[in-house]
């Protein structure tokens, strides 16, 4: 019996361990995330990223070698707290395209300094580029899935074309301009969108 | 050898005319190594879109670091300055091509131009909003640039913007702006791999189905 208890306690000794290390990296993860975003487009630094997560700057250190390891888990975790635009392909042109602009614009104004952060600070590194492009191609990728059947009725050249321009319309730096340069609130701005997607989408065609 | 006739020439001004050419002869080198300065940073920004060091520009315009900060209080002033003959140029290029012919000529004219302007300037407009921080002046000046691209669509498409209600035509032009941003124009050139006139054809798609018909004259 008591051979067979102490590995147990040993072993959630270590996992315990774990745990806290991991939720320590989190909570640098998200100090960082909070930081990037106020502070966007400057880097936040150790200092202020252990202050704000209430640890020392030698755990930040512990965790992450340096600043950039730490900017890259920072945008994977980001990342998974993008939501994706749900294609309600079930439902007609209009509200498809309602539903897609909100989401954008919801999305654009909450990780506007993120990403402002991310692209000021990409730097060379490889790794910030991979996943800038990552981001584009999922964005791609959404408005392929919601407004499939209208791209499907047009030959694969003019598709990819037509992908281009939607991405290029709904860029994040394109609704704060919107919001910034032209003054407009977050609903004229869905309606620039919603105005513009409509004219470039080719007719819907009618249900088999 | 002296030059007798230059000599004689000299010798008949007044001593006032004399000392007026010389510093005329003087501010001119002076501008001419101030725009040589200004160029020099162009240059740099254009091969690589980092800010330039004071050395590095003073190699490239041949003259010396104590030159560029004679001419220039600080490089933020230079920046500004370089801003200034950079929006001066591309505008002269924008400028030099009318909006004329119907509408698949002015489509052309329009997005060919933008195209050359996005292919030449894209450094330089990379450069200058990642290190505008918060110069007002620099700030002033991306507002300045923008507000010449809404100017130029509202010129380039007015037969077809003056057909549709003010708040209409406001949302086209502000979807067309969105369209031929230079960061669009890089996605579709570095990300995409487009030729120049593949680029060019994308805009034209969609700037053609953006654009209410074009009424009959």
């Amino acid at each position: 019996m008591v051979l067979t208890k102490r590995p147990t306690t040993q072993t959630s000794g270590v996992d315990g361990r774990r745990l806290r290390s991991l939720k320590t990296k989190q909570r640098i993860i998200e100090a960082y995330l909070a930081l990037a975003g106020e502070k966007s487009p400057l880097v936040p630094t150790a200092a202020e990223i252990a202050r704000r997560a209430g640890y020392s700057v030698r755990s930040v250190f512990e965790r992450f070698p340096d600043i950039h390891t730490l900017q890259v888990a920072a945008v994977d975790f980001a990342l998974t707290l993008v939501t994706p635009s749900a294609p309600p392909s079930a439902t007609d042109r209009q509200s498809r395209i309602r539903s897609q602009v909100e989401s954008r614009g919801r999305s654009c104004e909450r990780w506007l300094p993120l990403w402002r952060s991310l692209i000021a600070n990409q730097g060379e590194s490889a790794e910030l580029r991979q996943r800038v492009v990552a981001l584009r191609q999922w964005d791609v990728r959404c408005l392929a899935s919601i407004y499939a059947p209208e791209l499907s009725t047009v030959p694969d050249g003019e598709r990819r074309q037509l992908l281009m321009v939607l991405e290029a319309l709904t860029d994040i730096e394109s609704w704060a301009r919107m919001q910034e340069f032209f003054g407009l609130s977050f609903e004229e701005a869905c309606s620039a969108w919603m105005q513009a997607i409509d004219r470039l989408l080719p007719p819907t065609p009618a249900r088999a | 050898m002296t030059d007798p006739v230059v000599t004689l020439e000299a010798n008949s001004q007044p001593a006032g005319a004399t000392a007026e050419a010389r510093i005329d002869r003087r501010r001119l080198r002076s501008a001419r190594t101030k725009q040589a300065i200004i160029e020099a940073y162009l240059a740099l920004v254009l091969e690589r879109p980092q800010i330039p060091t004071a050395t590095r520009i003073a190699e490239r315009a041949g003259c010396s670091v104590r030159s560029v900060f004679e001419r220039f209080s600080d490089l933020h002033v230079l920046r500004v300055a370089v801003m200034d003959h950079a929006v001066a140029e591309a505008t002269a290029q924008v400028m030099a091509r009318e909006p004329q012919g119907d509408r698949r000529a002015r489509l052309k004219t329009h997005i060919e131009t933008r195209g050359m302007i996005c292919e030449k300037w894209l450094p330089m407009w990379r450069a200058l909003n990642m290190n505008r921080g918060d110069s007002r002046d620099l700030k002033s000046r991306v507002v300045m640039v923008r507000q010449v691209i809404l100017r130029r669509i509202e010129m380039m498409y007015r037969p077809e913007l003056s057909s549709v209600p003010e708040l209409q035509r406001r949302r086209i032009v502000i979807a067309i702006e969105s369209l031929i941003d230079f960061e669009s124009w890089a996605r579709m050139r570095q990300d995409n791999g487009l030729s120049f006139e593949e680029a060019c054809a994308v805009w034209t798609l969609a700037i053609d189905r953006l654009l209410p018909p074009t009424p009959v004259s």
